[in-house]
C-alpha cells in the first residue's frame, strides 16, 4: 500500500462550474521525493491543498474520491489533526509570517507551541531546523525585516520543525536566488532520505532534474504523464501541451532534428547538455 | 508614522522583572484608586507618590517624561480648559467669556478630572514602556487566556505599522495625482474611496492565505499550548498582587460607603 | 450561548481581526487627513460584524480601542465598550437580514448610531463629568449653559453628531463587501448574511446618499439654530 494514496479525486471549489481535478488518482511511496509540474491552470496548488487537508475541510465545495496519506483517509480526519501529519508551505513568504511572533526563532518555535511540545525540546528542535535550513544567523531578526528568499526559508522552516510525515511544497523557492535554490533542494532531498515523503511542485525543472525521484505532470486536473525527471522533462508529450521545459531540452531537440544531437536521450540540465554536444 | 507600535524599552529594572500580570494589576490599582478614592486629592498624590518614583524604579523616567510632554500634558491640558470653561457648576465665577463661566468650583473640578486622566493615562504608559507585548501574552495565555487573543493583539501591533506605512504611500501617490487637503468639502469626500479601496482590498485578500498558513502550523490544534518563553511568578508578584487587590477594594468601598 | 459565540470564531476570523482593526485605524487617521467632519473609524469593526457575526464584531470593536490606547492614544482605552457595542449591534443588525441592500444598511447605520449614543453616555458623564476632550463637546457645553441637564445634553449631543459617521461607516463597509469576489468572502462564518437581495442598484445607491446628505443638512441646521440661537 503506497503512503500517499489517491484514489479517482474529482474537485471543484464552491461557487464555481468546473472542476480543477479530474478524476485523479496517483500513489506516492514513503520517502520519495516527488516533483509536481504543470502550466497555470493545472490543478497543482489544488493538489497540495488536497495532500494537506485544506480541501475539502477549508474550502468546502464538492469532493469525490478518497485521499489518504499513512493509512488515514482525509475524509475521516480534521483538519487540526491531519496538519499533524502533512505539512504545507506555499509560494508566497509575506503570507506565511504568522504575525503573532516578534522574531525568527519565536515564529518558527510558533507551530510546536500550538501543538504542545515541552519548552525544552521545542527549543531544540527550533535550532536543528534552523541550521538545517542555514538561517541560524537570523535567529533574533524580525521576520517582516528579511527579503522575500529569506522569508520562504523561514516558512519552511516553521514547517520542518513540525517533523511532518509527508511535506507539501508549492513553489517554495519562487522568491530565491540560485544559491538559496540549490540550498533547499538539498534540504529537500536529505529529509527524503531520511525518510520523509516530498510532494514539491516546482517551475525549475533543471533542479527537478537533478534532485527529484519522480516528476508528475499535470494538466487540467489530471496526470498527463509521470515517471523518471529526465523521461518526463525530455518527452515530446510535455513540449506539445505547454508546459514550460528546460531551455536546453529545446535546444538540443532542434539540434537532432538537424543531426547535431548524437544521444537518444535529450539533456535537461546545462551539463547534460555540455556532456552531450561534446561526444 | 510609527515605525515600532511597541513602546516597550528593554532595560534591566525592578520594574522589568515584575511578572507582566502584576504590573497590569499595578495599573489598574492606580487608574481605580484615582477615580474611586474619595478624597479630592488623590489623583495628585498618586502621580507624585506613585507614577514619578514608579518611572524612575522602572529606569524610564526620561522616556515617561517625553510622552507625557507629548501626549498627556497636552490631553489632559486641553481636557481641563473644556471642563473649567463649560462644566455649568458653581457661582463663584473668576472669568467670563461670552455665555462661559470659569468659576472657583469648575476649575477645581477640572483640575481634579484633567489628574485622573494624567493618572490613567502614564500608568498605562508605565506598563507599556517596561512589558513587552509578548510576554504578557505569554504569561496570559499561560493563566487560560485563548491562544487566540495573543495571536490577535499581537499580529494587530505588527500588522498596523505596515497598513499605516501603505496609508502614507497611496497618501503620498494621492497627493502627487492633485489630491488637495484643503481643497473643497466634496472634493475631499470624493478622494476618500481612491485612498481607502486599494488599501482595504488588497489586504481582505490576503485573509485566506494568512488563515491557511497559520492552521498548518496548528493553529486550532486541540492539544494545551506550551510557551517558548518562561515567565516568572515569584511568591512576591502573587502577594502584591493580593496588597493591590485590596486596595481596590478599600476604595471601591469608601467610594460607595460615602456617597 | 457559548455556542453561539464560539460559531464567529473561525480561524479566517482570528486572521481578519487584526487587518479589520488596522483598517479602523488606518482610515481614521485618513480622514484625520483630509479633514472630514466624520471619524468613520469603525469600517473594519462593521466589515467584521457583518461577516463573521456579533460576538466577533464586539470583540473587534473592544481590541480597537485597546490598540488605539496602546499604539496612538491612550486616551481612547475608556470608550471601548462604545467600540464593543457598535460591533455587536452591526453584528444583530446584519444576522436580522438589514445589511442586505442599501436603504436597509441605512437603517443598520442608524440604529449603531443611536446604540453608540446610549452607550457612550454614561461613559462621557462618569468619567469626564460629560466634557470630554472631543470637538462635539462644545455643543454638550452650549446645552449644559441653557440650562438642560447633563444626561439629556450629553445624548442630544451624540444623536446629532453619531448618525452621520456610523450610516457612512455601514455604506462603506457594505460597498467594500460588494466589492470583494465573491469566493474571498465564503470562507467567514456568516457569509451568507451579505448575499444581495439583487438590489445593489445604483438607484438606492443615490437614495441612500440622499438621505445622508440630508442628515447632514438637519444637523447643520440643527447646529446653527443651537449655536446662533
Amino acid at each position: 500500500m503506497a503512503f500517499v494514496n489517491l484514489q479517482n479525486v474529482t474537485y471543484k471549489y464552491p461557487l464555481t462550474e468546473k472542476p480543477v481535478l479530474q478524476n485523479l488518482s496517483l500513489q506516492i511511496q514513503e520517502g520519495e521525493f516527488v516533483s509536481v509540474i504543470g502550466p497555470n491552470g493545472a490543478g497543482k496548488s489544488t493538489l497540495c491543498y488536497a495532500l494537506a487537508g485544506f480541501v475539502p475541510h477549508f474550502f468546502k465545495g464538492e469532493i469525490n474520491g478518497e485521499i489518504e496519506v499513512d493509512g488515514k483517509k482525509s475524509s475521516e480526519s480534521t483538519l487540526d489533526e491531519w496538519v499533524l501529519n502533512v505539512g504545507l508551505a506555499f509560494q508566497n513568504p509575506f503570507n506565511q509570517i504568522s504575525g503573532a511572533k516578534y522574531t525568527v526563532f519565536e515564529e518558527i518555535a510558533f507551530g510546536l507551541e500550538n501543538i504542545g511540545v515541552p519548552r525544552e525540546e521545542m527549543k531544540k528542535r527550533v535550532e536543528e531546523a534552523m541550521s538545517l535550513t542555514g538561517i541560524s544567523e537570523l535567529a533574533d531578526r524580525s521576520p517582516y525585516s528579511l527579503s522575500g528568499g529569506q522569508q520562504q526559508r523561514v516558512a519552511l522552516t516553521s514547517i520542518l520543525v513540525m517533523r511532518p510525515r509527508l511535506l507539501v511544497l508549492d513553489e517554495p523557492t519562487s522568491q530565491m536566488d540560485p544559491i538559496g535554490t540549490r540550498e533547499v533542494f538539498g534540504v529537500v532531498r536529505r529529509m527524503a532520505e531520511e525518510g520523509m515523503t516530498v510532494v514539491m511542485v516546482e517551475h525549475k525543472v533543471e533542479w527537478i532534474a537533478n534532485f527529484a525521484d519522480r516528476v508528475i505532470a499535470l494538466k487540467e486536473g489530471q496526470v498527463l504523464m509521470e515517471g523518471k525527471p529526465n523521461e518526463v522533462l525530455t518527452s515530446d508529450l510535455l513540449a506539445e501541451s505547454g508546459f514550460g521545459i528546460s531551455r536546453y531540452t529545446s535546444t538540443a531537440r532542434e539540434a537532432k532534428k538537424r543531426g547535431l544531437w548524437k544521444k537518444e536521450n535529450l539533456p535537461v540540465t546545462l551539463d547534460e547538455a555540455v556532456k552531450g554536444f561534446k561526444s | 508614522m510609527h515605525e515600532r507600535l511597541s513602546f516597550h524599552i528593554q532595560r534591566d529594572s525592578f520594574l522589568h522583572r515584575l511578572n507582566p500580570l502584576t504590573k497590569l494589576v499595578l495599573t489598574l490599582t492606580l487608574i481605580l484608586l484615582a477615580f474611586t478614592f474619595p478624597w479630592y486629592w488623590t489623583p495628585h498624590l498618586l502621580v507624585l507618590i506613585a507614577v514619578i518614583p514608579l518611572s524612575l524604579l522602572g529606569k524610564v523616567f526620561r522616556e515617561f517624561m517625553l510622552t507625557a510632554l507629548r501626549l498627556i500634558i497636552p490631553a489632559a491640558g486641553f481636557l481641563f480648559l473644556m471642563q473649567a470653561f463649560f462644566q455649568p457648576i458653581g457661582t463663584d465665577i473668576i472669568f467670563q467669556f461670552y455665555f462661559l463661566d470659569m468659576t472657583s468650583e469648575s476649575v477645581l473640578f477640572a483640575f481634579r478630572n484633567a489628574m485622573r486622566i494624567v493618572v490613567m493615562v502614564s500608568a498605562f504608559t508605565l506598563f507599556l514602556l517596561t512589558t513587552h507585548p509578548s510576554e504578557l501574552m505569554s504569561d496570559l495565555t499561560r493563566r487560560g487566556l485563548p491562544g487566540q487573543f495573543a495571536y490577535v493583539i499581537i499580529s494587530t501591533l505588527q500588522i498596523l505599522p505596515q497598513i499605516m506605512a501603505k496609508a502614507q504611500t497611496i497618501i503620498s501617490a494621492q497627493r502627487s495625482r492633485g489630491l488637495d487637503t484643503e481643497s473643497s468639502f466634496l472634493k475631499r469626500a470624493g478622494s476618500l474611496i481612491p485612498l481607502i479601496g486599494p488599501l482595504v482590498f488588497g489586504s481582505l485578500v490576503e485573509v485566506e492565505e494568512r488563515a491557511i498558513a497559520i492552521e498548518a502550523r496548528g493553529f486550532t490544534s486541540k492539544h494545551v499550548k506550551t510557551s517558548l518563553h518562561e515567565i516568572p511568578d515569584p511568591t512576591f508578584d502573587k502577594s502584591l498582587r493580593w496588597v493591590l487587590l485590596i486596595l481596590i477594594i478599600i476604595s471601591i468601598g469608601l467610594n460607595l460607603w460615602l456617597s | 450561548m457559548l455556542d453561539k459565540i464560539k460559531s464567529n470564531f473561525n480561524t479566517q476570523t482570528w486572521v481578519l481581526i487584526p487587518i479589520a482593526i488596522a483598517i479602523n485605524i488606518a482610515v481614521g487617521q485618513i480622514v484625520l487627513v483630509l479633514k472630514l467632519p466624520v471619524f468613520l473609524d469603525s469600517i473594519g469593526t462593521v466589515m467584521v460584524a457583518v461577516l463573521c457575526g456579533p460576538w466577533a464584531g464586539a470583540l473587534t470593536g473592544a481590541l480597537s480601542n485597546v490598540i488605539w490606547g496602546i499604539a496612538i492614544d491612550p486616551g481612547a482605552f475608556p470608550w471601548w465598550p462604545v467600540a464593543a457595542m457598535i460591533g455587536y449591534m452591526a453584528g444583530r443588525m446584519a444576522q436580522w437580514g438589514f445589511f442586505k441592500n442599501w436603504w436597509k444598511v441605512v437603517v443598520t447605520g442608524f440604529v449603531v448610531a443611536l446604540t453608540a449614543a446610549i452607550v457612550s453616555t454614561p461613559i462621557a458623564v462618569y468619567l469626564f463629568g460629560g466634557i470630554t476632550a472631543s470637538g462635539s463637546s462644545f455643543i454638550t457645553a452650549y446645552l449644559l449653559a441653557t440650562g438642560q441637564g447633563i444626561w439629556s445634553a450629553v445624548v442630544s449631543t451624540s444623536f446629532l453628531t453619531e448618525p452621520v459617521d456610523k450610516i457612512t461607516t455601514a455604506m462603506i463597509a457594505f460597498a467594500i463587501i460588494q466589492g470583494l469576489p465573491k469566493r474571498t468572502i465564503g470562507g467567514y462564518p456568516k457569509s451568507n448574511q451579505v448575499a444581495t437581495e439583487g438590489g445593489a442598484s445604483s438607484t438606492q445607491l443615490y437614495i441612500a446618499i440622499g438621505v445622508v446628505v440630508a442628515l447632514v443638512l438637519f444637523a447643520a441646521f440643527m447646529l446653527r439654530n443651537i449655536l446662533g440661537g
